[in-house]
C-alpha cells in the first residue's frame, strides 16, 4: 500500500487564518460553478416537468436565451451572496478550507457579501486580469475583494489535519498493521 | 537557707566525668554491629500499621490543604508548550484514537485536497513573484489580515 508522505509543519499547523493562494481560491470556485450550475440545471428539470404536468404542454428554458440567462445569473447571484453573507463560505470553500473575512479579519456583512458577488461577476468579465491581485497582491486580494472590502484566508484545521496524517502514516495505527504481518 | 558546698562540687565533678565518659562509650559501640543484631522484621510485625491509620484524620489534613493555591502556582501553559505534540502522537495510543475518532475517508480526501492546495498555492505565489522579480519582497508580506494573525500567534 502507498502512502502520502506527511507534509512538513511549514505547510500544514499554522496556516489557519493566513491568507490564501491562487490555487485553492480557483479550485473552490471551480467547485462552486460546478455545484451552482448542477442544482440549477436540476431546478430546470423540476419546473418544466412541473409546467408539462401543468399546462401539458413542454416548454424549455433553452428556447429562451435572455430568460435563461437572466434566471442563471440570479441563482448564481443567490448562491454565492447567500452562503457569503450566512457563514463567509461557499459550498466549494468548505471542501477546500477557505473563508472570506473582512480585511481586517472579522466577518463579512450581508452588504459585502452582496457587493462581493456583484464584483465577482465583473471581475470574470475582465478575462482573469483582476485576480492577478491574488499573487502579485500583498494582501493576496482580487479586485472584488477590494470593492468588497475583504479578503480570503485558511479556515481548515491544519493541525488536526497533521495528527491525522501522523497517525495514520507513521503512528501506532500503522507500526501496529506491519507487526502483524508475518515476517518475511 | 544557704546552699550545700559539698552537694554542689559533687554535682560539678559528676558532669565533669559524664562529659569525659560518655564520647568514650559512644566510640567504643560499633553502632552496625548493634544494628544488624536488630530484627526489624519483628518489629513491624509488632507495629499495628491500622491502629495508626485509624488516629490519623485525613479529612481533617484535606481541609487543610489549599488546592487552589496549588493550581494556581502550577504554569499550565508552561507545561503544553513543553509537550511535543509530534512526538507524543508518533509514541503513544494517541494518534491511533485520533484516527480512529475523526477520520473517515472524506476527511482523509479533504485533508490531501486542501495540503495539496496550501503547496500549490506557495509554489504559484513564490514562482509567480520571482518571475517578475519581486522574489525576496514576499517574505516581508503580512500572512494574514490582524485579527486572525495576531490571535494565532497568542494561541500557539
Amino acid at each position: 500500500m502507498t502512502t502520502v508522505p506527511v507534509p512538513s509543519t511549514e505547510l500544514t499547523v499554522g496556516r489557519q487564518g493566513h491568507y490564501a493562494g491562487a490555487v485553492s481560491r480557483l479550485v473552490a470556485f471551480a467547485a462552486d460553478v460546478g455545484a451552482s450550475w448542477g442544482v440549477y440545471a436540476v431546478g430546470v428539470l423540476l419546473v418544466n416537468a412541473a409546467l408539462k404536468l401543468v399546462t401539458g404542454h413542454s416548454y424549455s428554458f433553452g428556447q429562451d436565451k435572455i430568460l435563461s440567462f437572466v434566471t442563471l445569473a440570479v441563482w448564481d447571484f443567490v448562491y454565492f451572496a447567500y452562503q457569503w453573507a450566512v457563514s463567509g463560505k461557499t459550498l466549494g470553500m468548505a471542501i477546500l478550507g477557505l473563508q472570506v473575512v473582512t480585511r481586517e479579519g472579522g466577518s463579512i456583512s450581508v452588504r459585502q457579501a452582496a457587493i462581493r458577488t456583484i464584483a465577482l461577476g465583473i471581475c470574470l468579465l475582465t478575462l482573469g486580469i483582476a485576480f492577478l491581485g491574488i499573487v502579485f497582491q500583498r494582501e493576496r486580494r482580487a479586485l472584488n475583494d477590494f470593492m468588497a472590502g475583504t479578503a480570503v484566508v485558511y479556515d481548515w484545521d491544519a493541525r488536526a489535519a497533521r495528527l491525522r496524517w501522523m497517525a495514520r502514516n507513521q503512528g501506532p495505527l500503522r507500526r501496529g498493521a506491519e507487526k502483524k504481518t508475518p515476517a518475511s | 537557707m544557704t546552699p550545700n558546698p559539698i552537694g554542689s562540687k559533687v554535682e560539678q565533678l559528676a558532669q565533669a566525668l559524664a562529659e569525659r565518659i560518655v564520647p568514650l562509650i559512644v566510640d567504643a559501640i560499633d553502632i552496625d554491629a548493634l544494628l544488624d543484631k536488630v530484627d526489624v522484621e519483628k518489629i513491624i510485625e509488632r507495629v499495628d500499621v491500622e491502629k495508626i491509620i485509624d488516629r490519623v484524620d485525613v479529612e481533617k489534613i484535606i481541609d487543610r490543604v489549599d488546592v487552589q493555591k496549588i493550581i494556581d502556582r502550577v504554569d499550565i501553559n508552561a507545561i503544553v508548550d513543553e509537550i511535543d505534540i509530534d512526538k507524543l502522537v508518533e509514541q503513544t495510543e494517541l494518534g491511533s484514537i485520533i484516527a480512529r475518532s475523526t477520520t473517515g475517508v472524506l476527511t482523509e480526501v479533504l485533508d490531501v485536497i486542501r495540503a495539496q492546495g496550501v503547496g500549490l498555492d506557495d509554489f504559484i505565489l513564490r514562482w509567480g513573484n520571482r518571475l517578475i522579480g519581486r522574489g525576496k519582497r514576499i517574505a516581508k508580506w503580512p500572512d494574514g489580515p490582524p485579527l486572525l494573525v495576531e490571535r494565532s500567534v497568542v494561541a500557539s
